[in-house]
């Protein structure tokens, strides 16, 4: 029963060894170790939340972006539809006013040409008066070139009035 | 069949052949005792057996008290002298030989011996010869009432011890020694010092920085520990316990892989001594109850049970106080158990090679083996067990701790004056 009964040195060294193990750690191993761990593990989850933190911030700033360029893609869309619309009035409007001007000019000569066709029938119609005038004076003189015509004609002439 | 198959076979065929080899040159044997061997093993002794020898022993000093108070210390060395010795077969042999050292002090002869046939077998006990009349006829009484009773002839007589034939009236000193154990005690206090100390270094020198190789290990078991179970368990009172818990851990754990070691700087049954788990369940009792809270001394000497139970005959008060006590004997006796269960099976196992040789050579050639495998096997479940001691009876302690220091009542009263506190900034907005 040797085993069973504890032996008073041994019992009293383990004391002593214990306490003095205990205070020796205690005071110069256990807090530099424990503090050590602690901090790491505070650092370490530290790390994780910021990890955490910059990859929603990426997250974020994608998202950003991706909006950013699909606001200016509908910019750009818009402005083209814009120009495009602008392209279209500007060149209506100035066919509208080629079209305008165009018909302004033709008025213009239609009553230019109206003009010189009245005036050129005037003096067309001049010119055939004076023209079958001077026929009819060398007609006259013609026909009357002659006494006996003058005669006949003077003769006619008073047969009518005494018709009459 | 590839060589290395071939080889283990060849190993194991030369392991059962060496033994009948070694069996038809040797001498016959000698008489094998076999609890002597055991206990020898298991239990303490004063100097440290070296490597491959029965005869030469590391000496370590001898502290013991006097029966008249002075104190004397000796070397181991001298309780015993080597001598060459021819056996009953004429063999001559190298034997340590049991010796009285005598130490003059103050005038005074004080002897002492290791004691074999005596109450205090393998202790230093102070002896005084029988030397007035009185005196042996004293012994020779007690002798003779000894041999009257059931014990029979070779009975030990209480208070005397046999040395070299003659009888001594025996004191057994207090006794101090710095023994195998107590060596073995030290060397793993040095061990655990410098593991810790040496970690402790480290950090100081890098922050930030995990420990690798051997460090990192010792840090593996710390953060296991204190991140795993200690701080879980304790909360907000982690820097209080955390030093002893670990101190404890970490000391038991040296302790019993040092144990496993064979040879020299290991090998003492330390954490299989009821002497040192006593102590650390001491230790124990002390760090659960110094700091237990209003609330555990309440649950002990009035806890909520109806009136009967705990008045006027206290049963679960007696019961509360008995389980204060059971919980670190329990402690101390599976930790006990456990390291000396493992240490008396390897022994068992070895020793059974010497028991088989009565049965021939063959049957000695097969047990070698076995017993060597079988050996190998509970060494290393020892390993595991070594830790998993180590870590139960921290977490238990631990978890001891945490019940007793725990305070429901703390929290309670913090949410009340919360509340109170509330309900006046309410009243006064």
């Amino acid at each position: 029963m040797e085993l069973f009964t504890p032996d008073f040195g041994l019992v009293f060294w383990m004391f002593i060894a214990f306490i003095i193990l205990f205070l020796i750690l205690a005071k110069w191993g256990w807090p530099v170790i424990l503090k050590s761990i602690d901090e790491r593990a505070d650092k370490i989850d530290k790390g994780v939340e910021y990890a955490k933190e910059a990859k929603a911030q990426l997250d974020s700033a994608r998202a950003d972006a991706q909006k950013y360029i699909e606001e200016a893609q509908t910019k750009q869309a818009e402005m083209l539809r814009d120009a495009a619309k602008m392209k279209s009035q500007i060149i209506e409007s100035a066919k509208q006013e080629a079209a305008d001007e165009a018909k302004k000019v033709m008025d213009a000569a239609k009553v230019s040409i109206e003009q010189s066709r009245k005036e050129a029938e005037l003096q067309f119609r001049n010119e055939v008066s004076r023209f079958s005038l001077e026929i009819a004076e060398k007609m006259v003189r013609n026909q009357l070139k002659t006494d006996e015509a003058q005669q006949n004609l003077v003769d006619k002439m008073l047969d009518e009035i005494e018709k009459n | 069949m590839n060589t290395r198959h071939f080889s283990i076979l060849l190993l194991l065929i030369t392991a059962f052949l060496l033994p009948s080899y070694a069996k038809a040159s040797g001498s016959g044997d000698e008489g094998l005792n076999v609890k002597e061997v055991m206990f020898h093993h298991l239990g303490d002794g004063y100097g440290w057996e070296v490597p491959f020898s029965h005869v030469y022993r590391i000496p370590l000093p001898v502290i013991v008290r006097a029966e008249d108070g002075s104190w004397h210390c000796f070397s181991s060395s001298r309780l015993s002298e080597i001598e060459r010795v021819v056996d009953a077969d004429g063999k001559e042999k190298t034997e340590a030989v049991p010796k009285i050292v005598s130490i003059t002090k103050n005038g005074k002869e004080y002897q002492f011996v290791l004691a074999h046939h005596s109450k205090h077998s393998n202790k230093v006990v102070q002896i005084f010869p029988l030397t007035t009349e009185s005196d042996k006829k004293a012994f020779l009484d007690a002798e003779a009432a000894v041999a009257a009773s059931d014990a029979g002839q070779d009975a030990i007589v209480d208070g005397y011890v046999e040395f070299d034939g003659t009888y001594y009236k025996e004191y057994k000193p207090l006794d101090i020694s710095i023994t195998k154990n107590v060596f073995a005690l030290l060397i793993a206090s040095v061990v655990v010092t410098l593991l810790v100390l040496g970690l402790a270094r480290y950090y100081a020198k890098h922050t930030d920085k995990t420990p690798r190789k051997g460090m990192g290990f010792v840090e593996l078991l710390v953060d296991f520990l204190y991140s795993g179970t200690i701080k879980s368990a304790l909360g907000d009172k982690t820097k209080k316990f955390a030093p002893y818990l670990l101190t404890c851990f970490f000391f038991i754990f040296v302790m019993n892989v040092l144990g496993l070691v064979v040879i020299f700087p290991g090998g003492a049954n330390l954490t299989g001594n009821i002497a040192v788990t006593l102590v650390l369940a001491v230790i124990a009792f002390f760090m659960i109850n110094i700091h237990g809270s209003k609330h555990y001394w309440k649950d002990i000497f009035w806890p909520d049970v109806p009136l009967w139970l705990k008045f006027p005959i206290p049963i679960m008060q007696f019961i509360e106080i008995f389980s204060m006590f059971t919980k670190p004997a329990a402690l101390c006796v599976r930790l006990f158990a456990n390291m000396m269960g493992g240490h008396m099976i390897v022994i068992t196992l070895i020793l059974l090679i010497f028991i088989f040789t009565a049965f021939g050579a063959v049957a000695t050639g097969a047990t070698v083996v076995v017993s060597i495998l079988f050996t190998l096997f509970m060494l290393a479940l020892d390993i595991l067990v070594s830790f998993i001691q180590a870590y139960v009876f921290t977490l238990l302690t631990t978890i001891f701790i945490s019940m007793s220091t725990e305070d429901p009542h703390a929290k309670h009263e913090e949410n009340v004056e919360h509340l109170s506190i509330e309900k006046g900034t309410a009243a006064t907005e």
